[in-house]
């Protein structure tokens, strides 16, 4: 049974993971490579608040969110003014320098040898110490985390930033200001990535930095164009689809080695595929004009 | 000590070169950021690896072979998936999303065939030469000589030939050079081999020297990116340049930092460049009537 809920907690995880990138890349049309690295300081900022500081979980995390919020600023201010390719390649380079600082600064992050015995979350003295629990306490922030996400891309804000998305310069037009659209769009996404961070960091109760590489950052982009950019529900089908497609190849018998690549394959087939016939991915309204 | 260091960044600034020109003479010609070229160079390390390891064969064959194949197997992606996408007028960024999973595709089926640990082309110790305070291993040699045959040739060809002018008429206006009788495909086809024969010849040479893994395609196809920018996009000489100062730089940071910095540092200043010189340092800033994409 337990193998059930942890598939359940890891598609919670990638739910609100994928759901925070796509208010950036479906609804704003923003090609972000660096959601990995909002996921890693998030994870990383609650670790430490919860190991050096003494936090408890649940404070920890609500301070990771405005911090990697924060730090997202330091490239969207400056890269939101470059377009297209130039974009996609600065976050890329952001992605590339956090990886380096969280892989080398030893001193804070423990490097390459990881934060080992991360404490179990405990929520007013309610300890989630069971994968059952796990799936539970990481459902119900799920279920909060969309649920925000939700209000947003259907309030007037969500409207503006779907405009700034397909005419930037009508948008501009009638008086809305698009830089700052699109940097309060991409804050906001960071911020939400901090979230999944934590409860990564709270369930595996070990990190390092491998599980936040770029190409953590490409996987977290293919779940956004696979399951369908610019809608609600893409993602969130997105992330089932590739928490479960490993699962399943495991039940045809593949070994784990095997499964690891085929996984990857099948996933980089498919996005060759959408973006030939579908590039608005399985779900979504937004082909990436 | 520092002599020695710069040696070694010139040596990596050819290495670059040839892997930024390669990708340079695709992005300038049709605007993809081809992110599957890193691909590329990973698939012609480990032909090299299948023909010299594998079977035996004589090392000029297997490198001849091993480029030659590269360069198919960049038109096949241009023919198959470029192609497609560019007839129905995708946007640019479907293209790169596309090279992205032709990419993670790619690399996977290689770690499948071949498995994740890193494979030495030419175990023991190699052959070194002694010049002016400065040691240079035989491959590390061969690899100058590569570039300095390659890169001059090539940037003439690019400035002096017809085929030269063609490609920069499409790199400057696509739709033109179709109405003056230009073959778009066929010259795209042409920009996806030869750039990819270029990405074949850098992974060959630079497998021979430290050996490969799945993942060596990355932080080469960076390392390219990176260059074009820093040096110019839109030119061809540019990425030659930006190759060799990101290849002294690295040396310096090598010197005064660690080692371990290097990717941050090289990543800090593209995003420097972006910023404050987006046009490189052999581009000129283009009016916006210039501008096609």
């Amino acid at each position: 049974m337990n193998y059930l809920w942890h598939i359940l907690v890891m598609i919670n995880i990638y739910a609100i993971l994928s759901s925070s990138l796509n208010l950036v890349a479906g609804y704003t049309g923003l090609l972000s490579m660096c959601h990995a690295a909002f996921y890693g300081i998030g994870a990383y900022t609650t670790t430490l608040l919860m190991m050096q500081l003494g936090f408890g979980f649940v404070p920890a995390m609500l301070l990771a969110v405005p911090f990697t919020a924060l730090l997202s600023l330091v490239i969207a201010v400056p890269s939101l003014r470059l377009r297209g390719d130039y974009f996609v390649l600065a976050t890329l380079g952001f992605q590339i320098i956090v990886f380096g600082v969280l892989y080398n600064w030893v001193a804070l992050t423990r490097g390459p040898y990881g934060i080992p015995g991360i404490p179990v979350p405990s929520v007013a003295g309610f300890e989630v110490n069971t994968v059952f629990r796990y799936f539970v306490f990481s459902g119900l922030l799920a279920a909060a985390c969309l649920a925000i996400v939700w209000l947003l891309v259907h309030s007037p804000f969500g409207r503006l930033l779907r405009a700034v998305r397909d005419d930037e310069i009508a948008a501009a037009a009638l008086g809305k200001n698009a830089p700052r659209v699109k940097t309060t769009a991409f804050a906001s996404g960071a911020a939400f990535a901090a979230i999944p961070g934590a409860l990564f960091a709270g369930y595996m109760r070990y990190i390092d930095p491998t599980s936040f590489t770029l190409m953590e950052a490409i996987f977290i982009l293919s779940i956004v164009v696979i399951g369908g950019a610019g809608s609600f529900l893409g993602p969130i089908v997105g992330s089932a689809f590739m928490v479960l497609l490993p699962e399943v190849l495991r039940f045809l018998h593949m070994p784990d080695a095997v499964a690891a690549n085929m996984r990857q394959i099948i996933y980089g087939l498919l996005l060759i595929v959408l973006m030939r016939m579908r590039p608005q991915g399985f779900l979504g309204e937004y082909g990436f004009k | 000590m520092l002599i020695q260091l710069l040696a070694n960044g010139v040596v990596n600034g050819c290495m670059y070169a040839l892997m930024a020109l390669g990708f340079a003479l695709i992005y300038n010609t049709t605007k993809i950021f081809h992110v599957a070229h890193g691909a590329v160079y990973t698939a012609g390390a480990y032909l090299c690896y299948v023909f010299l390891i594998q079977l035996h064969w004589p090392l000029s064959a297997a490198l001849v072979l091993a480029v030659l194949l590269a360069a198919l197997l960049g038109a096949l992606i241009e023919w198959f998936v470029y192609a497609p996408l560019f007839r129905r007028d995708a946007s640019l960024l479907v293209a790169l999303l596309s090279s992205l999973g032709l990419y993670v595709a790619l690399v996977n089926l290689i770690a499948l065939l071949f498995g994740n640990e890193t494979k030495v082309l030419r175990p023991g110790i190699e052959k070194t030469y002694h010049a002016f305070g400065v040691i240079l291993t035989r491959i590390q040699v061969a690899q100058v000589v590569a570039a300095a045959i390659t890169l001059p040739l090539l940037v003439l060809l690019l400035k002096a030939t017809l085929w030269g002018k063609i490609i920069r008429a499409v790199r400057d206006n696509p739709t033109l050079a179709q109405v003056l009788g230009v073959n778009l495909g066929a010259v795209r086809l042409a920009v996806f081999a030869g750039g990819s024969a270029l990405a074949g010849l850098a992974a060959c040479l630079a497998a021979l020297d430290v050996g490969m893994d799945p993942q060596v395609g990355m932080p080469a196809l960076l390392i390219a990116a990176v260059a074009l920018i820093v040096g110019g996009v839109g030119t061809f000489e540019g990425p030659v340049i930006g190759s060799f100062l990101l290849g002294l730089l690295q040396s310096l940071v090598v010197w005064r930092i660690s080692a371990r910095w290097m990717d941050a540092i090289t990543f800090a200043i593209l995003i420097v460049f972006l910023l404050f010189r987006p046009e490189g340092l052999a581009g000129r800033r283009r009016r916006l009537e210039e501008t096609t994409a």
